[in-house]
């Protein structure tokens, strides 16, 4: 047997050794990498910087367990900087699962501000900073439900307080009062948001899509139906590239962390796509 | 290494499931059972906890809402499926969601879709006071024409319809490429992500 044909015939376990081992030498021992942000994320960054005082922004945490490497990293990158900045954050869930995601993001990064915050002013404080309105049913009824009353759709909040006894939510009653909604998801619940919200309210839409799903939305981008996107995890990345740099906010980065992984496996990938198809031309060629 | 038994549980469902690049084996099925069965018991008592018992049991209990008993019968036809004779009434719940589903989407869904993606591919002056933006709309307009001309099967693929449909299947190639480079990331991702788990969670050799 030649080596052309040696190449075109690896056992695929030897391929998923060296993959593993790939992308498990950088985990341990990291390269640094600095993620240049692309124009959909630094758009997002943008549309987020300019929310006035009087509205919200509003994230769908719209995944679950199975996608959490690629998208909690982006929720936890706009939660640092949404508190940061002072804007008001609705967070809701149509993925069933993402419930305790989203609690999870939000607990971390409250206490990463409340633990070195020195006044009430500077404090997160549920309520007041923002509102974590729970799951409803997907997805009629609480996307085209919370473009005429938000509080209607959720009487009680996750914790269970009533919603519209809240502080935020006196002047956050529907669309009309959301700068921006960003649909961080796993399937294909930003389409819903764009068709119903959009379409029916005119709510701008960001995305924090997971990298399988990146290029349905791309022509959304076109479009100007989205106003900006984070692809995958190296869209995380770039987003936490710009919290970091532009805002000083040094919490930890994962997405970021796992860039050098993401390099070496991409490497070996086209490494091997390339040796893989020399072996069938040289064998093709061979052969006639 | 972690002495938390939940963390143990984890790692080793996840050696369980990566088992299967091995081969197909018993401690892989036995992984691949457990995740469907709680998957599915997370979500019925969610759902009863979290939406039946505050939308409909409680305030029905408390005389409040009453008319929120005929649709729970309604919804409940769902379940005449299992019996052959009255199976017929499953259609009155289907309809129903048929009908409020396709009248709520197909008018937006065709804005979203159809209208608003046209509208992206139109030229006018102002394109161009970009030259960047003009470049890329004529290549956008070009690669939307050619790769319709690729699905137009009414026609024999001759003249100008035979270069414009395979400049169609270029552009198509390079989506499906884009879409393959960007699936590699989403599954290195998961990946980078469980070795992560084990590496630093179970094993603590990172931090």
């Amino acid at each position: 047997m030649s080596i052309w044909e040696k190449l075109t015939k690896i056992d695929r376990r030897y391929i998923y050794l060296m993959l593993l081992l790939v992308v498990m030498i950088p985990i341990i021992v990291p390269f640094k990498l600095h993620p240049k942000p692309m124009p959909p994320v630094e758009n997002l960054f943008n549309a987020i910087d300019a929310i006035p005082p009087e509205k919200a922004l509003v994230i769908s945490v719209d995944y679950s367990p199975d996608t959490e490497p690629e998208l909690h990293p982006m929720t936890y990158a706009l939660l640092r900087h949404a508190f940061a900045r002072h804007k008001k954050v609705g967070i809701l869930c149509i993925s069933l699962l993402g419930l305790g995601l989203a609690q999870d993001a939000l607990s971390t990064v409250t206490n990463e501000f409340n633990s070195v915050a020195t006044t009430h002013a500077d404090s997160i404080i549920n309520g007041r900073d923002y509102v974590f309105w729970g799951w409803q049913t997907m997805p009629l009824v609480p996307i085209l439900g919370m473009g005429e009353n938000i509080a209607k759709v959720f009487p009680v909040d996750y914790y269970g307080n009533k919603t519209d006894t809240l502080p935020m939510m006196k002047k956050i009653k529907n669309y009309n009062n959301v700068a921006l909604l960003v649909s961080i998801a796993g399937g294909e619940s930003p389409f819903w948001y764009i068709t119903y919200a959009q379409t029916s309210f005119g709510v701008r839409i960001g995305v924090g899509s997971t990298a399988v799903m990146a290029t349905d939305f791309y022509p959304y981008i076109n479009s100007g139906q989205v106003t900006g996107m984070m692809s995958g995890m190296k869209g995380g990345a770039e987003y936490e590239e710009l919290v970091l740099t532009k805002l000083g906010i040094k919490g930890r980065r994962k997405a970021t962390e796992a860039m050098s992984s993401q390099t070496a496996a991409h490497l070996w990938i086209m490494l091997t796509i390339v040796l893989g198809n020399i072996g069938y031309f040289a064998l093709r060629r061979r052969k006639k | 290494m972690t002495h938390n038994p939940w963390i143990w549980v984890s790692a080793i469902l996840t050696l369980g499931i990566f088992s299967f690049l091995y081969k197909e084996n018993p401690f892989y099925r036995v992984c691949e059972h457990l995740f469907i069965g709680i998957s599915n018991g997370y979500s019925i008592t969610f759902v009863w906890h979290r939406v039946l018992m505050p939308t409909l049991i409680n305030p029905v209990a408390h005389g409040e809402k009453l008319w929120l008993i005929l649709i729970a019968i309604i919804g409940a036809f769902y379940f005449m499926y299992f019996i052959p004779q009255i199976s017929w009434l499953v259609r009155i719940p289907i309809a129903i969601v048929l009908g409020y589903g396709a009248g709520a989407s197909i008018p937006r869904g065709i804005d979203a879709a159809i209208v608003q993606q046209l509208r992206a591919t139109i030229i006018t002056r102002s394109t161009f006071l970009s030259v960047y933006n003009g470049i890329w709309s004529i290549v956008i307009l070009f690669g939307v024409i050619a790769t319709i001309s690729y699905f137009f099967f009414s026609r024999e693929r001759k003249g100008i319809l035979k270069p414009l449909s395979y400049t169609g299947i270029v552009f198509i190639m390079i989506g499906f490429g884009a879409s393959f480079g960007y699936t590699v990331m989403a599954r290195v991702s998961l990946l980078i992500g469980r070795l992560t788990f084990l590496l630093r969670d179970w094993l603590g050799i990172i931090h």
